[in-house]
């Protein structure tokens, strides 16, 4: 074996190594081997690959863009949104006000209407009741002049004179009371 | 003899392959083991892309792979037009990764002597791939272009007629050069480094395999976008020539 070896080496000293020599068909034939593998086996799916890759990667993109783009109108959107239920919300609000405006003074009138209303039914009242007292004071009034009469002309006639003054100013009186609604209450007030 | 200089001098050989004979053909066994092993694992890497492969949240590795695909279609629109020569994409792709992990089994230990070198240290790749690349071209320029094809000798004009015959012929072993030669110096440099001491050998060592990633990386590039601007000059995607 050292002695093959030996004698190639003496071969190898006398040729140039920068001449080929029969080892060039063998890897000339190794290449095509490993050329034709890749041809045949690799560049085909990865070239495949790369472009479903591509594709993928630009559907993505035109995916996210138009997520973007619905994004910015669904934003649009919501700030219109927004701004009509902020004006609309001012424009509930100013009728509130208004309407609140519009009830008090409603009910200030209609309460204003019944003060009214409760003072004339008073006065009204008021009137007929003096009236009535008027009435029945005249009545009684006139009972007892006729007592006082019948006691005066009764007991004594020595002062007539006198006594019929006093009768006739006491009557006067009464006239006086029943023309000054006020006062005449008052008076007939007093007097009872 | 020359070899006897250099193992005077620092004890390295260079370029010396363990050879074996097969079919009448002489092979350089270390190369086509670690060709094999480059192959086994760019292929295990397309299968497991291939099953890993999701429309969902990609892994870093597809991602990487989908990145390395996306610039190569873009070059390929850009000189060839990928509806002119669609096949270009698969072609510069399967070139890229398989120079590139080529490039990267420098990061293999080589504690031993007989260790595996990078196979693009090798011209026998390098060239096999690189007449490959170019018979393509030439007979997809034919193709697309038919006899008019010829035409692009002589232009801009005919009297660049012989400078352009010898750059079409020199392009594929430009290309094959370029690449074995960067490799090639990086494993040379990993022998001289092997001859220090054993308790510093290690720290340039490292140095100089993170090195050799980068160039490694860079080396795929410019055979992959190369082979782009090639297949570019040849289906008539832009007649000027680029600077090799």
């Amino acid at each position: 074996m050292s002695a093959e070896i030996l004698a190639t080496r003496t071969v190898v000293a006398q040729s140039n190594f920068l001449i080929p020599n029969g080892t060039i068909i063998v890897e000339l034939v190794i290449f095509l081997v490993v050329l034709w593998v890749i041809w045949r086996y690799v560049v085909p799916p990865v070239k495949r690959i790369m472009q479903q890759r591509q594709d993928m990667v630009r559907k993505q993109i035109e995916e996210s863009q138009d997520a973007s783009e619905r994004l910015a109108a669904a934003e649009r959107k919501y700030e219109e949104a927004l701004d009509e239920a902020r004006t609309e919300a001012a424009k509930i609000r100013e009728g509130a006000r208004a309407d609140a405006q519009r009830i008090k003074e409603e009910m200030r009138a209609a309460a204003e209407q019944e003060v009214a209303g409760i003072r004339q039914r008073g006065e009204e009242q008021l009137t007929t009741q003096r009236q009535q007292v008027v009435r029945e004071l005249r009545s009684e009034i006139g009972d007892l002049a006729v007592t006082l009469s019948e006691r005066m002309v009764g007991e004594s006639l020595a002062d007539e004179s006198r006594r019929s003054a006093t009768v006739d100013r006491f009557l006067d009186e009464l006239d006086g009371m029943s023309v000054t609604d006020g006062q005449a209450t008052a008076r007939s007030g007093e007097n009872r | 003899m020359s070899e006897h200089v250099l193992a005077a001098e620092g004890g390295i050989e260079v370029g010396v392959h363990p050879e074996v004979s097969f079919l009448g053909l002489t092979l350089n066994i270390d190369t086509v083991i670690s060709t094999a092993i480059a192959a086994a694992i760019v292929v295990g890497l397309g299968f497991y892309l291939r099953a890993k492969a999701t429309t969902g949240v990609p892994t870093g590795g597809q991602l990487l792979f989908e990145a390395v695909t996306h610039q190569i279609e873009r070059q390929v629109e850009d000189n060839v037009g990928i509806r002119t020569a669609p096949f270009v994409v698969p072609l510069a792709l399967a070139l890229f990764f398989f120079i590139l992990i080529a490039n990267w089994m420098t990061l293999l230990p080589h504690a031993f002597d007989e260790y595996l070198k990078p196979p693009t240290a090798d011209v026998n790749l390098t060239f096999a791939l690189a007449f490959f690349v170019i018979i393509l071209v030439h007979a997809t320029g034919l193709r697309k272009r038919g006899m008019g094809y010829f035409r692009h000798f002589a232009q801009p004009t005919p009297a660049l007629l012989p400078i352009n015959i010898i750059e079409e012929i020199v392009r594929p072993f430009t290309l094959a050069l370029r690449l074995f030669g960067n490799i090639f110096a990086g494993t040379v440099m990993l022998s001289i480094i092997a001859l220090l001491p054993e308790f510093v050998y290690w720290l340039p060592a490292s140095a100089w395999k993170l090195f050799e990633l980068a160039i490694g990386l860079i080396q795929a590039v410019i055979f992959a976008v190369l082979t782009i601007v090639y297949f570019g000059f040849a289906t008539g995607g832009q007649e000027e020539e680029g600077a090799h």
